[in-house]
């Protein structure tokens, strides 16, 4: 009964607020892509009692709703061409790994958290931005922008900007700052490690 | 009466300040590749932090929120949010938001009187909101150039531009001029309340940074960014990530 609750007012919401932004039907493809992950995060958050179920509930939503390709590239920048194929493939299947333990680890406890979509904004090479915060009952909202881009008919989510930090930029920096470091297979310990951590957490 | 070793403080703070200010202004020619040219120098004073925090700082702040209840922590955390209020009011001001910066003195007086000494906070509910504001977003709004990052022992992260907020923070803070009795106690309550607002953020850190320098380093820069632009960065700001030429494809 919660569950349905909250979710009407979340569809509620997001048809008074996304209705005037969304003029075109792409960008309400790209809008929809942000409400179906927040729709699972909510789910996720109420799904307090497992990581395992957390994780196997936003597994195919993030694989789905991210490009990961796209990402594992953008984040390596200038180090992605020196990796042969088969760690390129191993790097983005990690990389989709340390995605949904982190969502599944930090989506972990519903206090009535609500979603709302504030607008939609085109930005260059057909890329968009569309602009959300995570109301909550005792604390400042959180402000979460993402980035997307459209592939093959389809939109994916490529960046996530949480209160004015940019997961990408920062990922960039420090797996940059790893490869110059240690190289490949120390950044590829070093994940295995962060997932190690974050599904054995609980 | 003014305490002289504050004074001396704020002396030290000043001849810090001016050489930062003029190493902010040469930071106009800074680009995203050597924000961080004293590398070597603040991954020693991170370390050093890092090392007083883990043995020192956060034990406490974590031994205040088990001993603390939630409510009294909250009121502990809006009597030093207004006690420290003037900086944002003088900022709000001095980047020429003149209804904000009203709107921050009468937050000010409202919570200092109707809110028992800022401990709570009366003006939220009636749309006077907090602001962040300060003098390295001033001089951000006047134009001036982020300069290096620098990470200031003990105080954390910093930038040439934002390193001389020290001084209105620590001179427009009643507690500057309050006796050592009063003041240091207070300081040390400050301290051990912001460190223990900030253990949530600090655990997802560990839990996420492979590498805890460069997380709090870029956190920290687009942090800054973000409340120049008072959380409505410009459109290039989102096109920052794709803007590099092996990206062309992007």
């Amino acid at each position: 009964m919660i569950r349905l609750g909250s979710f009407t007012v979340f569809i509620l919401l997001c048809t008074v607020l996304v209705t005037p932004v969304c003029l075109s039907e792409e960008g309400t493809g790209a809008t929809q892509v942000v409400e179906n992950l927040h729709r699972s995060l909510i789910e996720a958050m109420q799904t307090p009692e497992k990581f395992s179920a957390r994780y196997k509930l936003l597994s195919p939503v993030i694989t789905n709703s991210f490009d990961t390709p796209a990402i594992a590239r953008i984040i390596l920048s200038r180090h992605w061409k020196t990796l042969d194929e088969t760690q390129q493939k191993e790097f983005i299947d990690l990389f989709n790994d340390l995605s949904v333990s982190t969502y599944a680890s930090r989506f972990s406890e519903y206090s009535n958290q609500k979603f709302k979509t504030l607008e939609q904004q085109d930005l260059n090479k057909g890329r968009v931005v569309v602009k959300t915060e995570m109301l909550q009952a005792n604390d400042e909202p959180v402000r979460f922008d993402y980035i997307l881009h459209e592939n093959e008919g389809n939109w994916y989510i490529i960046s996530v900007i949480a209160n004015g930090v940019n997961d990408l930029s920062l990922k960039r920096a420090e797996y940059g700052t790893m490869m110059e470091k240690q190289g490949y297979e120390g950044l590829v310990s070093e994940l295995n490690s962060k997932i190690h951590t974050l599904k054995t957490i609980e | 009466m003014i305490n002289k070793s504050f004074l001396c403080i704020a002396r030290s703070f000043l001849v810090l300040s001016i050489v930062f200010v003029v190493v902010g202004c040469a930071g106009n020619q800074t680009t995203p590749e050597n924000t961080d040219p004293f590398e070597s120098a603040n991954r020693v004073s991170y370390n050093f932090t890092d090392t007083l925090d883990r043995y020192l700082i956060k034990p406490a702040a974590e031994g205040y929120v088990k001993v603390t209840p939630e409510y009294a922590r909250q009121r502990i955390t809006n009597f030093f949010s207004n006690l420290l209020y003037l900086n944002v009011i003088l900022n709000s001001y001095l980047q020429g938001k003149f209804y904000q910066g009203t709107q921050d003195v009468l937050r000010f007086v409202y919570n200092s009187t109707f809110g028992i000494g800022g401990l709570y906070d009366v003006s939220t509910p009636i749309d006077m909101p907090q602001h962040q504001e300060d003098l390295g977003q001033t001089f951000a709004v006047w134009g001036l150039g982020q300069g290096p990052y620098i990470f200031v022992p003990v105080l954390g992260p910093n930038t040439g531009r934002n390193l001389p907020n020290l001084v209105p923070t620590y001179l427009l803070s009643p507690l500057f001029y309050a006796d050592a009795v009063i003041a240091w106690p207070l300081t040390i309550l400050y301290t051990i309340n912001t460190r223990a607002n900030l253990l949530e953020a600090t655990r997802l850190r560990d839990e996420a940074a492979i590498d805890p320098y460069i997380f709090t380093r870029e956190a920290y820069l687009q942090r800054r960014q973000y409340l120049i632009y008072d959380g409505n960065p410009p459109q290039e700001q989102y096109e920052d990530t794709f803007d590099e030429s092996y990206l062309d494809d992007f």
